[in-house]
């Protein structure tokens, strides 16, 4: 039987498993089970659910990690891994397990001195961050928010974030792995391989970084991750300040070495000149472009909802579109002094005026939302719902094309009341390591209980990925489906064939689920003539090839049978 | 209301897993990061608000079946309504608690019932109360108290003991205190005595519709003819379930409903009741959560697309009772109050909650246990409270583990500082 046929897990293999973590730590039940199952955040089916797994097991050690890990492996079982468990790539495919890493939370060590923290998987940036404020000291916060894994990000995923001005972007940050690799066998990465300390990811040890994730990650597609060594930052105030309120009313004060601005340039051209010179003059800690959209409609849904019956207003939003949320630090009243003086400088040459924020009211919450990185999931207020397009970090100009490229795109499908209309302008985007690069991604607000949506939102999607191609950008995230994978594999040196023949050094039996990383799915001969095909494709016929050949999952129904 | 009615609300969660944990912006450790006993004690997602609504979503779908495994995790919630409040910082159109409250119903309707929790219904329908006591003794607590009976006297203050405070004789002194305190306020106290009964409080939270309706009518009975113009109650429970549960299923009393810990912050203002003996200690409060989040008031459903819903009908926990009690604290000389990290609307249960107590006990004083090693942490000398069920949980935990950090119910130590004997 193939693995993927499987839909319980044979008595014999379930008894193995519950003796290596306990029969409170494993379950078969199918309700609980569909806990798993609710996946709507990049998933293109209309009910929102993904396969449901076997089974679902609760590791509390590495120890146990290997040993379920080698159970798959003696039994031919899929299974894939998971910290926080947000997203469609957290899914297995029918039949295999997941190991849900709930019970590995602990911040095994903060190394002051050296500045790195080892977490395991469930370890979220605000849990940690709690922890390092009041020493003196800060992590990366990821853009899918504070409660979010370090460790995913850091190994298995992304990992932007608004802060990447100063503290880049979760890879470039990673220390030392500890990871299961798909046969069970541990591996210790970095100078943890060579003696047993976590200060070098690239070694004396081996440096396997590239290869245990590349840019986006593998996403649960090679083994298990169990520890991180991830780098701190300086956090140059005295811990934190508390105040009563939960999110708009909560309004402490800022620290004194810290403070944000707003910046709003007066159109594309010098916003994007403007950005570049505060990249050079290296004067960040936190940065955003603002999406006036999404902040009204995090803040104001109701109001955002009635907007566009108000074309005056939209106008003058409109007019203030190309905004930037930007946080300096420094170690001294002089150098903070000396920062904003270059900010406004910045400012005054691209024509752009400047707000202090923390001289308004709502700036503590602004302020406090960044650093803490609590604003992320007011994403949901809106419609319910998000998706996302492009998601590249790649050079400043080619996050400005995609910004113009995604607004063109959104408003089309806005116009045709096919998601919520966020102004067209909901770009997220900011510079990475003083702008050496930079990340942009296109964010879709919509609805997902709307079937309008859910197709409107397809078709936008299908047509970014042509735009990508067209404007020679990379597909960013919309690589994690495997049709995409298989479009657009030819255009890009048949990576992904590369990426499977690693896999398969890593995972003879291919049994770590890698649908979200380089599946048989996009390397297996294409039923479609790659050789001829054209980026041409009207956007409803390329969003029909998505429902139906692209969908990560399988729909519920097929996947009951 | 329906568990069908809420499709919308279980279709929208986005599985961010914000209901695990404390708002964010109020996150203070990785300790105490956490809000929500079930996820934290059992892991499996199912545990958590999200996992829950997840469940009945499926089962509405007909992907499974309400077996006793799935009904065994709807129970093991103490429906304390942390979980809401962390998901409603970011969504206004799901009523997480509710939810909950649904699918116990449709356990109920389908016969997916707690063996534990059949046995204290037996207990109400035998004695008006969940502990298996005489009805007959119910009254008892009140002997050579001087109060009205409310049945037979006119007073202007009625107080309802509820159910734990007119049985449990480790907690007599505190509610027999808590009379005299009222009384030493100037009112004029009536009680029903042996004819109160159980405020119906946790059948409306097992899911059984029918007789929560029944003790809700017994109490409105009880509450008119008494003709007192205020009601009284030390019992957070009793006075979550009179501010909500009361006017949602159509039983809204007619009378201005008080916590004791409103009553006297009001008193004491007022000058009423004078505090003048120093009580020297350093005291961490507990925010009980039914009379802190759970105690929001109804005020009415909203039909169709709660995205549009105004804001003065979204249950956020803000408006719970938090700041009666802290006020009462400071009033009393000598005494300091040290908070814990998780406070007001995102306080750490005690872990009696929602039948978990009857249930699963071992669940129960685990959930407690953690509360105490938060408040231990702060350097209290010891933690008061509001809520009677939280006091027998406190004090029991704290034996069974060793931990010492004396109990008190906050009008202990308003007696202490009145020197009402």
């Amino acid at each position: 039987m193939k693995p993927e046929e499987l839909q319980k897990l044979p008595p014999e293999v379930y008894k193995e498993l519950e003796e290596v973590v306990g029969p409170e730590n494993i379950s078969e039940e199918p309700a609980l089970l569909d806990g798993y199952a609710w996946q709507p955040t990049f998933n293109s089916s209309p009910d929102l659910w993904v396969p449901r797994c076997a089974a679902a097991v609760l590791p509390g050690s590495t120890e146990e990690v290997q040993a379920v890990v080698r159970i798959c492996n003696k039994h031919n079982i899929l299974y894939k891994a998971h910290s926080t468990g947000w997203g469609t790539f957290n899914a297995v495919k029918a039949g295999g397990i997941v190991l849900d890493m709930r019970r590995m939370n602990r911040i095994v060590e903060i190394d002051e001195k050296n500045m790195y923290a080892v977490v395991e998987p469930y370890v979220s940036g605000i849990s940690l961050q709690a922890e390092l404020l009041s020493r003196g000291l800060n992590c990366h916060m990821i853009g899918a928010g504070c409660g979010a894994s370090l460790l995913a990000s850091a190994t298995s995923g992304v990992g932007d974030g608004w802060d990447g001005i100063s503290m880049s972007y979760s890879p470039r940050n990673v220390l030392g792995v500890e990871w299961v690799l798909p046969d069970g066998e541990l591996l210790q990465m970095g100078s943890l391989g060579s003696h047993g300390t976590w200060f070098s990811g690239d070694g004396p040890g081996p440096s396997l970084r590239g290869a245990m994730r590349g840019w986006c990650g593998a996403f649960g597609g090679l083994g298990v991750f169990t520890r991180v060594a991830v780098k701190i930052f300086n956090w140059p105030a005295n811990g934190d300040h508390r105040s009563e309120g939960l999110m708009f009313d909560y309004l402490p004060p800022l620290p004194e070495n810290l403070k944000v601005f707003m910046v709003v340039f007066r159109d594309r051209g010098s916003f994007a000149e403007g950005m570049y010179k505060i990249g050079e003059a290296e004067i960040g800690y936190i940065q955003c472009r603002n999406a006036l959209g999404m902040i009204l409609g995090g803040a104001l849904p109701r109001f955002q909802r009635k907007l566009p019956g108000v074309p005056a207003m939209v106008e003058m939003l409109k007019s203030m579109q190309f905004c930037l949320t930007h946080i300096i630090a420094a170690n001294s009243p002089r150098e903070l002094a000396y920062q904003e003086k270059a900010l406004r400088a910045i400012a005054l040459d691209s024509e752009a005026f400047v707000l202090d924020m923390g001289q308004l009211p709502l700036g503590g919450l602004l302020f406090w939302g960044l650093v803490k990185d609590s604003l992320p999931p007011l994403i949901f207020r809106i419609g319910g719902q998000f998706s996302s397009v492009f998601g590249h970090d790649e050079t400043w100009d080619s996050s400005i094309l995609l910004n113009r490229v995604g607004q063109e795109i959104k408003q089309k499908w806005i116009d045709r009341d096919g998601m919520i209309d966020d102004l067209a302008d909901n770009a997220w985007m900011f510079l990475q390591e003083d702008g050496m690069w930079t990340h942009c991604e296109e964010l879709i607000l919509y609805d997902p209980r709307e079937e309008k949506h859910v197709r409107s939102v397809n078709n936008a999607i299908a047509e970014a990925m042509i735009s990508a191609v067209e404007h020679c950008q990379g597909p960013g995230f919309m690589l994690l489906n495997p049709m995409v994978r298989r479009m657009l594999s030819p255009m890009m040196s048949h990576y992904n064939f590369w990426t499977k023949k690693l896999k398969k050094e890593f995972d003879p039996l291919g049994l770590s689920d890698d649908v979200a990383y380089c599946s048989e799915e996009d390397v297996e001969e294409a039923d479609i003539d790659l050789e001829n095909m054209t980026f041409d494709i009207p956007p409803e016929e390329l969003a029909r090839i998505f429902e139906e050949r692209i969908s990560v999952i399988p729909a519920p129904r097929e996947m009951a049978q | 209301m329906a568990l069908t009615d809420y499709v919308r609300d279980m279709r929208g969660c986005s599985r961010c897993s914000s209901c695990k944990w404390v708002p964010f912006n109020q996150v203070k450790s990785w300790r105490n990061a956490m809000n929500c006993p079930a996820i934290t004690r059992f892991n499996f997602h199912a545990y958590s608000g999200s996992g829950k609504m997840n469940m009945g979503l499926s089962h509405l779908q007909g992907r499974s079946e309400l077996t006793e495994g799935a009904a065994d995790i709807i129970y093991h919630c103490q429906l304390c309504g942390a979980c809401e409040v962390s998901c409603k910082v970011y969504r206004d159109d799901i009523d997480l608690t509710d939810v909950l409250l649904e699918l116990r119903a449709t356990c109920v309707e389908e016969g997916q019932l707690m063996v534990e929790h059949m046995a204290m219904l037996d207990f109400l329908k035998r004695d008006d109360n969940p502990l298996g006591e005489p009805k007959s003794t119910r009254g008892d607590w009140t002997e050579g108290l001087g109060l009205k009976d409310i049945n037979r006297e006119p007073a202007d203050v009625m107080f309802h003991a509820g159910c734990r405070f007119s049985y449990d004789p480790d907690l007599r002194e505190i509610v027999r205190g808590t009379a005299r305190l009222l009384q030493s306020s100037g009112a004029v106290v009536g009680v029903a005595g042996g004819e109160e009964s159980c405020c119906g409080g946790r059948v409306y939270e097992l899911g059984y519709r029918g007789e929560a309706a029944n003790y809700a009518e017994d109490m409105l009975s009880r509450v008119k003819a008494s003709g007192a113009t205020t009601l009284v109650t030390g019992c957070s429970d009793c006075y979550a379930h009179f501010k909500y549960a009361y006017p949602r299923i159509g039983k809204e009393l007619p009378v201005e409903v008080l916590h004791v810990t409103e009553y006297l912050d009001r008193a004491i203002t007022e000058g009423r009741l004078r505090l003048r003996d120093s009580v020297p200690m350093k005291v961490t409060y507990h925010d009980p959560c039914h009379l802190g989040r759970m105690s929001e008031p109804f005020i009415c459903d909203w039909e169709g697309d709660k995205l549009l819903r105004p804001m003065s009908l979204k249950r956020t926990g803000k408006g719970g009772i938090y700041d009666p009690p802290r006020r009462v604290l400071s009033s009393i000389p000598g005494v300091r109050l040290e908070e814990m990290e998780r406070i007001r609307e995102y306080s750490w249960c005690c872990g009696a909650g929602g039948g978990v107590l009857e249930c699963d006990p071992e669940f129960a004083a685990w959930t407690a246990g953690e509360r105490l090693q938060e408040a231990i942490s702060t350097g209290a000398e010891a933690m008061v409270t509001a809520c009677p069920w939280c006091e027998r949980l406190f004090k029991d935990a704290a034996g069974e583990s060793g931990l010492d950090l004396p109990v008190y119910d906050i009008t202990q130590i308003v007696l202490r500082s009145t020197g009402t004997r």
